[in-house]
C-alpha cells in the first residue's frame, strides 16, 4: 500500500486533533492553526488526487483490522480529492474574507471557538466526501449539523439564535429521515458499507423483491437530504441563517454546508442505490420539479427582498434548485453539470457574501438597498467583486455561472420529456436573477451627491483585496478554463460506479 | 492576423485604463487620450481589414466543442467599417458635447469599450463567440444608457437590460440546439445543418430559428420586443444615442445575418413559415415605427421611433432572402448607419445650443445654424428615400428585390408598406426643417442671430452628411462589393 | 397484510412513533414539545433497529459456555448502531435544548411563532 492511500484518512483525523487542540488556544493562535490545518490538507488531498489521476482508479482505505464487510472503509477517487481540495480553498478563502468582520462581531474570548467549530466542520466534511459506510456518513451529517449550528450562532444576537434553532429543526427532521432510511436500507440487505449495499440493491431489483420498501428508502434519503441542503420548500430557515450570521458562516454554510450534503446524495445515487435504479424510481420526476419550482421562488423571494445579505441568501434557494433539477435529469450530463454547479455556485456564492459585507462596512453598517446606493465608489474591491459575482449568477459568458448553465442546458437538449421544462425554466429564472443582482450592481454604482460614509483605502484592506482576487481568479478560471474540470467531474462520476 | 486581436482588445483595455485612472484635472489631457485612441483603433481596424487572408484565429477554448474564434469575412468588414466611421464622429462630437456633462472619464472609457466589443462582434467567427461578444455589448453599452444617473434613465436602463438578457437568452436557447443538431458552430455561408438532419427535424429547427430570430430582433427593435429602444436611445447623451441608435443597433441586424444566411442558410428557410412570420413582425415595425414616430413630439424620442422602424427596413430586405433585397439591406446598413447618426448629432446640437427637446419649440433653427440645419435636411431627405442619396439605392432594391421575390402576397404588400412609411418618414422628418427655415409669420426673427455650433460638433456631422450623399452617388463599387457576399449566401 | 402486521407489530409501532414525533417537530411552536418530538423520532428508529436486530431464540453474542454455531447468537451490530444513534442524539438534544434556554433567556417565551414575531418587531 503506498504512503498517499492514508492521507485521506490522516486528513479527517487531523481536522478532529486540531479541534481539540484548539480548544486550549487563545484566538490568534486558533486561527493559525486553523489555517496551517486547512493547507496541510489542501496539500494532502492534492497529492492524492494527484495519485489517483496518475493510477486511474479510486482506491479503498480500509479502517481498522475488519475488512469488508465489517469494518469502516474510505474511499477515495477523482472526484471525492478534488471535491476535498475545492471545500478547502473555498473554506481558506472564506475565512480570510470574514476575518475582519469575525473580529468585529464575536466576544473576543470566543474567536478560538470559531476556529474549534471550523475544524469539526472541515473533518465532518471530509468524512462525507470521503465515507464509504453509510453509518459513518450519518454521524457526521450530524457533526456537520451541529457545527454549522454553532457557525450561526457565535454572533449573538436574536435573530441568529432563532436561525440557529430553526436550521436545527429543519436538519432534524432531515438528519431523522435519512437515519430511518439507513436503518431500513440496512434491514434490506444486511451491509452498511456502500459497495456491498449496492451489490445487493441490485439482486433485490432484479429479483422484484421489497420493491416498496426500497422506493420508501430511497424516498426517506433523497428527501431528507434535500431537508438539509435547503431545497425548495424546506428553505424558511435559510434566509435568517445566512442573512444574519457573520460573513464568513455564510459564505460557508452556502457554499460548503449545503453542499456536502448534495455531495452525499449524489455519492448515495451512485454508490448506494445505483443510478439505473435511482433513475428508474419517481423520485427523481419529484426532485427535479421542486429543481424548478426552487429555481423560480427562491428568485422571486429573492427580488422582494430589500436587505442584500437575505437577497443573497434567497438566491442559494434557487441555485440549490438548479442543482436538483440536474440531478433530476436522470442523465449522467445532468449529473455531470449538477457537480459542475455545486463547485461554481460555491466559488460565486461565497465570492458575493464576502463582496456584500464590503459594500455594507461603508455603508454605516446598514444592509438595506438604499444605504448602498454608491457603496462601489467607497470600496472600489468590493464592488468590482459583487459585479463579478452578479454577472457569474446571470450566467454572461467567462463566468462561471455560464458554463454551468451551459451544461445544464446540454444535458436537458439530451433529456426529450424534460427539456422543454426545463429550458423554459433555466431561461425565466436568468431573466429574475438578472432583475435582482443587476439591480443591486446598479444600485452600488450609482453616485451620491454628499457622501454620509468615508471610504476605505487600500492599505486597510490589503488581506481583503487579496481575498477578493483570489475569488475573481477562481470564478474566472471556473468559467474559462472550464474543460478539464468537466473532464474530471466525468472520470470521477464514471469511477463511482 | 494578429492585428485583428489587436483592434479588439486595444479599445478594450484602453477603455479599462481610463476607467481605472484617477480623476484628471485637465479636461483636455483625457480628450487627448480619447482621441488618439479613437484613431489608433481606426488604424488597426484598417490595418486588420488589410493584412487578413480569412483565416480562424483561435482565442481559447471555452469547453471542448465550444471554441471562441474570430476571423473576417466580407459581412464582418461592412459592420466593422460603419461602426469605426461612427464611433469616430460621435467621438469627436462628444469632446464638445460632453463638456458640461459629470463624469466623462466613465464616458469614454465604456465608449472606448464598447467599439471593442462591437469590432470583435463583427469578426466573431462562431456562434458562441458571437454570443459571448452580444452579452458583452449589453453589458458595456448600458453605462452609456445610464450615463446621468436620474431615475429616468435608470429605468431606461433596466429596460434596456431585461429586454436584451431575454433576447440574448432566447438566441442561446437556439444555441444549445445548433450546438447538437449542427455540424458545427462556426458561421459558414450557406448554413451549417446538413440536408438530412433538416429533413429529420424540419419542424424542431424552423422553431428554433423562429425563436433565435425574436431573440436576436430584440437588439434590433424588431416587434414584439421593441419598447425598450425608445426609452434605452433617448435617454444616453446625444452622441450615445448616435452609437446606439447606428450601430449597437446593427449588431442585431448582423446578429440576424448570422443566424439566418449562416447558420440556417437561405435554402433552409425560404417558403417556411418562419420566412411568412418573419416577414410580417417586420412589416409590422416599418408601419408601427413611422406611426409612432410620428405622432411623437420629442425630437431624440421621435428619431428612436424612426430607427425602430428603418432597422426593420434592413430585416425586411433579409427576410426576403432575395439577392437584390439583401443588397438593399445592406446598403440601408451603411446609409441608415450614417443618416440616423448625422440625425442624432443634429439633434444632440440642437438641443445643446437651444435647450430645446420639442419639435414644435425648434423653430427658426435655420437663421441661427443654417449649416447644421442643411446637413439635417439632406440626410433627412435620404431616410425618406430621395435620390441622390444612399437611402434612396438602398430602398430602390429593397423594393425590387421584394418584387423579384414573387413571395405570394408580400411581392407586393412589402413595397406598399415601404412607400406609405417613406411618406411619414417625410411626415415625421421634415417639420424640424420646415420650421428652422420659415419659423411662421408670428416669429420673431430679430432675437435670433448665426451662431453655428463649434467646429467639433459641425465637422462630425458635415463628414456623416457627405458619406450619405456619396453612397447614393457612388454606389457601384459598393454594389459590386455586396454581390460577392450575396453570391455566397444566397 | 394483516397477518404481516401483526408478525411484526415492533416494526409497526417503531414506524407509528417516528410519524409522530416527526410530526411533533415539524409542527409544535413550543421547543420543548419539538424538543420531545425530536426524542420520539430518535427513539423510534431505534427501537426499529433493535427491533430488527432480534431473532426469537437467539442470545446475545456473548460467549459463555464457548462458542456455539451461528445460529446461536443475533447480529451485534444493531445494538452498537442503537448505541451510536443514542450518543448523537443526546448531543443533538443538548444542544437544542441550549438553544433553547438562550432564547427563552431573551424573549420569556418558548413559542418559536411568538419570537420570531418579536423579531420582525425588533428590526435588527
Amino acid at each position: 500500500m503506498d504512503l498517499v492511500q492514508n492521507f485521506p484518512a490522516v486528513s479527517i483525523l487531523i481536522c478532529l486533533f486540531a479541534g481539540i487542540i484548539s480548544s486550549g488556544l487563545k484566538g490568534k493562535a486558533a486561527r493559525y492553526v486553523n489555517i496551517a490545518l486547512i493547507l496541510a490538507v489542501m496539500i494532502l488531498n492534492t497529492c492524492t488526487l494527484g495519485y489517483v489521476l496518475h493510477t486511474e482508479e479510486a482506491f479503498v482505505y480500509v479502517m481498522g483490522k475488519f475488512p469488508a464487510p465489517w469494518g469502516n472503509e474510505i474511499r477515495a477517487g477523482v472526484l471525492e480529492c478534488f471535491m476535498a481540495v475545492f471545500f478547502c480553498m473555498i473554506m481558506l478563502l472564506s475565512l480570510l474574507g470574514g476575518k475582519k468582520k469575525l473580529a468585529d462581531e464575536v466576544e473576543e474570548g470566543k474567536t478560538f471557538l470559531y476556529y474549534v467549530l471550523m475544524n469539526l466542520l472541515l473533518s465532518s466534511l471530509l468524512a462525507l466526501v470521503y465515507t464509504n459506510d453509510l453509518f459513518t456518513a450519518y454521524v457526521f451529517v450530524e457533526i456537520n449539523t451541529i457545527a454549522a449550528c454553532g457557525l450561526i450562532m457565535i454572533r449573538q444576537n436574536g435573530r441568529t439564535i432563532e436561525a440557529a434553532a430553526r436550521y436545527m429543526i429543519m436538519s432534524l427532521l432531515g438528519s431523522g429521515m435519512l437515519l430511518m432510511g439507513i436503518c431500513m436500507l440496512y434491514d434490506l440487505t444486511g451491509h452498511l458499507l456502500m459497495s456491498n449495499i449496492k451489490e445487493q440493491v441490485a439482486i433485490l431489483s432484479v429479483s422484484g423483491q421489497y420493491r416498496i420498501p426500497l422506493l420508501v428508502t430511497i424516498a426517506l434519503m433523497s428527501v431528507g437530504l434535500a431537508i438539509k441542503s435547503a431545497l425548495f420548500p424546506f428553505h424558511a430557515w435559510l434566509p435568517d441563517a445566512y442573512g444574519y450570521s457573520t460573513v464568513s458562516s455564510a459564505a460557508i454554510l452556502s457554499s460548503l454546508v449545503s453542499k456536502g450534503y448534495i455531495f452525499l446524495l449524489i455519492k448515495i445515487i451512485y454508490r448506494v442505490i445505483g443510478f439505473d435504479i435511482f433513475e428508474a424510481s419517481k423520485i427523481i420526476d419529484v426532485l427535479f420539479v421542486f429543481g424548478l419550482m426552487g429555481m423560480i421562488f427562491g428568485s422571486l423571494s429573492a427580488i422582494k427582498e430589500n436587505d442584500v445579505r437575505r437577497m443573497i441568501a434567497y438566491s442559494s434557494v434557487a441555485q440549490i434548485g438548479y442543482i436538483y433539477m440536474g440531478i433530476g435529469m436522470g442523465t449522467q450530463a445532468g449529473m455531470a453539470a449538477s457537480v459542475f454547479h455545486i463547485l461554481s455556485h460555491a466559488a460565486t456564492k461565497s465570492l458575493l457574501f464576502i463582496a456584500a459585507i464590503g459594500l455594507t462596512d461603508v455603508s454605516g453598517g446598514s444592509r438595506k438597498f438604499i444605504d448602498l446606493t454608491g457603496a462601489a465608489y467607497r470600496n472600489k474591491w468590493a464592488g468590482v467583486t459583487f459585479t463579478v459575482g452578479s454577472l457569474s449568477m446571470v450566467g454572461v459568458p467567462l463566468f462561471s455561472g455560464f458554463i454551468s448553465k451551459l451544461l445544464f442546458a446540454q444535458a436537458a437538449v439530451q433529456n426529450n420529456g424534460k427539456m422543454l421544462p426545463a429550458l423554459i425554466v433555466l431561461g425565466i429564472s436568468t431573466i429574475l436573477n438578472a432583475i435582482y443582482f443587476m439591480k443591486t450592481v446598479i444600485r452600488i454604482y450609482t453616485p451620491v451627491e454628499e457622501n454620509k460614509y468615508e471610504c476605505v483605502t487600500f492599505s486597510s484592506m490589503k488581506l481583503y483585496a487579496a481575498t477578493l482576487v483570489c475569488f475573481i481568479g477562481l470564478n474566472i478560471i471556473l468559467g474559462v478554463n472550464s474543460q478539464p474540470i468537466v473532464d474530471l467531474i466525468q472520470q470521477g462520476l464514471s469511477m463511482f460506479s | 492576423m494578429y492585428y485583428m486581436l489587436l483592434s479588439i482588445f486595444f479599445p478594450i483595455l484602453a477603455g479599462v485604463f481610463l476607467l481605472a485612472l484617477r480623476e484628471m484635472k485637465v479636461r483636455k489631457n483625457l480628450l487627448c487620450l480619447t482621441g488618439t485612441f479613437l484613431i489608433l483603433e481606426a488604424v488597426l481596424v484598417i490595418l486588420a481589414l488589410c493584412m487578413s487572408r480569412g483565416e480562424m484565429l483561435l482565442l481559447f477554448n471555452l469547453t471542448d466543442r465550444l471554441p471562441i474564434l474570430f476571423k473576417i469575412d466580407e459581412t464582418g468588414v461592412i459592420f466593422a467599417i460603419l461602426a469605426v466611421v461612427i464611433f469616430l464622429c460621435a467621438g469627436f462630437f462628444s469632446f464638445e458635447y460632453m463638456k458640461h456633462e459629470k463624469s466623462e472619464k466613465r464616458y469614454y472609457g465604456y465608449y472606448l469599450i464598447v467599439l471593442g466589443v462591437l469590432i470583435a462582434l463583427c469578426f466573431a467567427g462562431n456562434l458562441i463567440t458571437f454570443y459571448l461578444f452580444f452579452e458583452l455589448l449589453t453589458l458595456s453599452s448600458m453605462p452609456l444608457v445610464l450615463h446621468n444617473r436620474s431615475r429616468e434613465a435608470i429605468m431606461a436602463g433596466l429596460k434596456y437590460l431585461f429586454y436584451s438578457l431575454a433576447g440574448a437568452y432566447m438566441a442561446l436557447f437556439g444555441l444549445y440546439f445548433i450546438e447538437k443538431y449542427g455540424n458545427t458552430l462556426t458561421f459558414s455561408a450557406g448554413g451549417v445543418i446538413s440536408t438530412q438532419t433538416a429533413e429529420q427535424h424540419t419542424a424542431l429547427l424552423l422553431g428554433i430559428a423562429f425563436v433565435m430570430l425574436i431573440g436576436f430582433g430584440v437588439k434590433a427593435g424588431m416587434f414584439p420586443m421593441h419598447a425598450w429602444l425608445t426609452a434605452a436611445h433617448p435617454a444616453a447623451p446625444a452622441p450615445a444615442s448616435a452609437v446606439l441608435s447606428a450601430v449597437i443597433v446593427k449588431a442585431g441586424v448582423l446578429a440576424m445575418v448570422r443566424v439566418v444566411y449562416y447558420i440556417f442558410g437561405a435554402s433552409f428557410l425560404r417558403g417556411t413559415w418562419v420566412q411568412k412570420g418573419w416577414l410580417v413582425l417586420t412589416l409590422i415595425t416599418v408601419f408601427m415605427g413611422s406611426m409612432l414616430a410620428y405622432r411623437e413630439p420629442v425630437l431624440k424620442k421621435r428619431l428612436a421611433y424612426s430607427t425602430i422602424s428603418q432597422v426593420s427596413y434592413i430585416l425586411f430586405g433579409l427576410a426576403v432572402m432575395d439577392g437584390d433585397a439583401v443588397t438593399g439591406s445592406f446598403l440601408h446598413v451603411l446609409s441608415h448607419g450614417f443618416i440616423k447618426a448625422a440625425l442624432f448629432l443634429c439633434a444632440g446640437t440642437m438641443i445643446y445650443m437651444t435647450g430645446k427637446t420639442k419639435v414644435e419649440e425648434l423653430r427658426g433653427i435655420g437663421k441661427e445654424m443654417p449649416i447644421l440645419l442643411w446637413c439635417y435636411t439632406i440626410v433627412s431627405l435620404g431616410l425618406i428615400g430621395i435620390p441622390p442619396t444612399g437611402g434612396f439605392i438602398s430602398k430602390w432594391y429593397l423594393a425590387l428585390g421584394s418584387l423579384n421575390s414573387g413571395i405570394p402576397g408580400f411581392g407586393l404588400a412589402g413595397p406598399i408598406v415601404l412607400l406609405v412609411s417613406a411618406l411619414l418618414t417625410a411626415g415625421y422628418l421634415l417639420p424640424v426643417t420646415i420650421h428652422g427655415f420659415l419659423p411662421g409669420a408670428e416669429f420673431d426673427g430679430n432675437t435670433s442671430e448665426r451662431r453655428e455650433p463649434s467646429l467639433f460638433m459641425l465637422i462630425p456631422v458635415i463628414i456623416l452628411t457627405a458619406l450619405t450623399v456619396a453612397i447614393g452617388l457612388f454606389p457601384n463599387g459598393i454594389i459590386a462589393y455586396l454581390s460577392r457576399i450575396i453570391t455566397k449566401i444566397v | 397484510m394483516g397477518a404481516n402486521l401483526f408478525a411484526n407489530y415492533g416494526e409497526a409501532v417503531a414506524m407509528i412513533l417516528f410519524g409522530i414525533g416527526f410530526g411533533n417537530l415539524l409542527l409544535q411552536s413550543n421547543l420543548i414539545k419539538k424538543i420531545i418530538g425530536l426524542n420520539i423520532m430518535d427513539t423510534a428508529i431505534y427501537l426499529f433497529l433493535a427491533e430488527k436486530g432480534y431473532i426469537d431464540g437467539r442470545v446475545a453474542p456473548i460467549v459463555v459456555n464457548g462458542v456455539q454455531e451461528m445460529e446461536a447468537y443475533i447480529n451485534p451490530i444493531p445494538s452498537g448502531l442503537v448505541l451510536t444513534g443514542i450518543v448523537v442524539s443526546v448531543s443533538v438534544s443538548a444542544l437544542m435544548l441550549s438553544i433553547t434556554i438562550r432564547l427563552y433567556r431573551r424573549y420569556h417565551t418558548l413559542d418559536l411563532d411568538e419570537i420570531s414575531l418579536r423579531l420582525k418587531k425588533e428590526e435588527l
